[in-house]
C-alpha cells in the first residue's frame, strides 16, 4: 500500500498538505516539550538535563519498531523508502559544525524556528545565523566541493554491516534507548543545577 | 522512573515480536493496472526480430530466448538457444532462476505475440527485470528473417540495407532454404553490452 505518494495513491500536492500538518503537529510537540528553551537544549550538553536525548531516542524507535511493523502488515513497501546517502567527510564535518552552533547558541535549526515563534530574540538572531551560514557555504561552494563530495558511501546500513535483521537490530537499539534513559535520569540527578526548575520532580 | 517503566514496557514486548519474526520480503505488486496498461500501450516490451537475429549472430551471450509455447511445439521448431518454459510452469520454482534475474535479456516468444505478452506481464508485476518480448512472434520472425521479401527497386536505401541483412541472418540462422544448422554453438565469455534499465523511483526527501 504505501509510501502513499510513490504507488498514487495520493499526488504530491496532497503530500505537502499532509506534510504541512505533520510539521505543525511537529512544532507543537516540541514546543509543549520546552524545545524552545535554549537552557533545555544545552542541558543536553552539561548533562542537568536530558530530554533531547529522551524525545528524539523514542522517537527513533517508535519509527523504527513502527515502519518494521507496518511492512510485517504489508501496508509499506520498505525498498521505497528514501535512505539519505552516506558521505563519510562531510557529515563528521556537518556534524562539527552543527554540534558546535548547538552547544554556541542553544538551539538546532527547529528549534531555532519553534522559540522564534514564540518571539525570542536570542532565537531569531539563531535564524540569522543559519542564513549567513546557508550564504557562506553556497558561495565558498568551489572551495569545499571535493570535501563536499569525498567518501561516498551509498546508503549502508547498520543491519547489513552488522549481518543481522533489521527486526533484531531495531529491538537491540530500543534496548540501548532505554539503558541511555537510565543514564540520563542519573545524569539529571548528579548535575542538577540549583537556578534550573523546568525538570526538577 | 515511572514513564520509563511504562515505555520499557510497550517497547521491549514490540521489539522481541518485531526481532522475532522474519522480515516482510513479499511485494505485494509493482504496478498498477492503469500503469501496465499503459507500458503495454507504448509497446515498451517489445524487441524486434531485427535485433534478436543481430544479437543471435553475433552470439551475444546476454540473449536469453525463452520459449512459452508447449513443450511439443518447442521441440518441433525453436530459435538457436533457446530455452521452453510452457505459460503455465511460468511460476514453477525451477524456472525462477532464469526469470528473476538482472544480468541477461530475456526475450519471451510464442507463435504470435498473445502468450509472450501474457508471461512478460506475470514476470513484469512480479517485479522480475530485463524481460522483453519478440515483436510479431514467432510468425513475424519468418516473415521477417526467414523469408525476407525483396524491397522494391526504388525503396531507400535502409530498406535495402535491411533486407541485405535479413537475407544473410537468413541463411545464418537456418532460414529460406538453408541447411539447418547444428544445434548449440559455443558461446564465447564475452562482455554482455550495456542493457538498458528501467529507471526506479524512490521517494526524494530528508529533514
Amino acid at each position: 500500500m504505501g509510501p502513499l505518494i510513490v504507488n498514487e495513491i495520493i499526488s504530491a500536492n496532497t503530500n505537502l498538505l499532509i506534510a504541512f500538518f505533520i510539521g505543525i503537529g511537529f512544532g507543537f510537540v516540541l514546543e509543549s516539550n520546552g524545545f524552545s528553551s535554549s537552557r533545555r537544549l544545552a542541558g543536553m550538553f552539561y548533562g542537568y538535563d536530558t530530554t533531547v536525548l529522551k524525545v528524539f531516542f523514542t522517537a527513533a524507535v517508535t519509527a523504527s519498531i513502527g515502519l518494521l511493523f507496518m511492512s510485517l502488515f504489508g501496508w509499506i513497501d520498505l525498498s521505497f523508502i528514501y535512505i539519505n546517502p552516506t558521505f563519510l567527510w562531510s557529515a563528521i564535518g556537518g556534524g562539527v559544525v552543527m554540534g558546535a552552533g548547538f552547544i554556541l547558541g542553544g538551539y538546532c535549526p527547529g528549534t531555532s524556528f519553534c522559540a522564534a515563534a514564540i518571539g525570542k530574540l536570542d532565537a531569531l538572531a539563531f535564524i540569522g545565523g543559519i542564513f549567513i551560514g546557508i550564504l557562506i557555504f553556497m558561495e565558498g561552494y568551489p572551495l569545499w566541493e571535493n570535501f563536499y563530495k569525498a567518501k561516498f558511501m551509498g546508503s549502508p546500513l547498520l543491519s547489513d554491516w552488522l549481518n543481522i535483521s533489521r527486526g533484531l537490530l531495531a529491538f537491540l537499539i530500543a534496548l540501548v534507548a532505554l539503558g541511555m534513559f537510565w543514564v540520563g535520569e542519573w545524569a539529571e540527578k548528579k548535575f542538577a543545577r540549583e537556578d534550573y526548575e523546568i525538570n526538577q520532580r | 522512573m515511572r514513564p520509563r517503566l511504562i515505555l520499557a514496557s510497550v517497547i521491549i514486548p514490540l521489539g522481541l515480536i518485531i526481532a522475532a519474526v522474519p522480515e516482510n520480503t513479499t511485494k505485494p505488486y509493482k504496478l498498477t493496472a492503469e500503469q501496465l496498461l499503459n507500458e503495454l500501450k507504448t509497446d515498451q516490451q517489445f524487441v524486434h526480430p531485427d535485433q534478436v537475429a543481430d544479437m543471435l549472430i553475433q552470439k551475444d551471450p546476454s540473449l536469453q530466448l525463452i520459449d512459452v509455447r508447449s513443450s511439443a511445439e518447442f521441440e518441433k521448431f525453436s530459435l538457436p538457444g533457446a530455452i521452453n518454459v510452457p505459460l503455465e510452469n511460468l511460476l514453477s520454482e525451477d524456472y525462477e532462476y532464469y526469470l528473476n534475474q538482472d544480468i541477461k535479456l530475456n526475450v519471451f516468444y510464442s507463435n504470435g505475440s498473445t502468450a509472450a505478452n501474457e508471461a512478460w506481464m506475470i514476470a513484469r508485476q512480479l517485479g522480475y527485470k530485463n524481460n522483453y518480448v519478440l515483436r510479431g512472434g514467432l510468425n513475424f520472425w519468418v516473415e521477417t528473417i526467414m523469408n525476407p521479401q525483396k524491397p522494391a527497386e526504388t525503396s531507400p536505401n535502409e530498406e535495402l540495407a535491411r533486407y541485405d541483412f535479413r537475407k544473410a541472418a537468413s541463411s545464418a540462422l537456418g532460414g529460406g532454404g538453408a541447411i539447418a544448422p547444428a544445434a548449440e554453438v559455443d558461446v564465447p565469455a564475452a562482455k554482455p553490452p550495456i542493457i538498458k534499465r528501467k529507471k526506479k523511483k524512490t521517494v526524494q526527501g530528508g529533514c
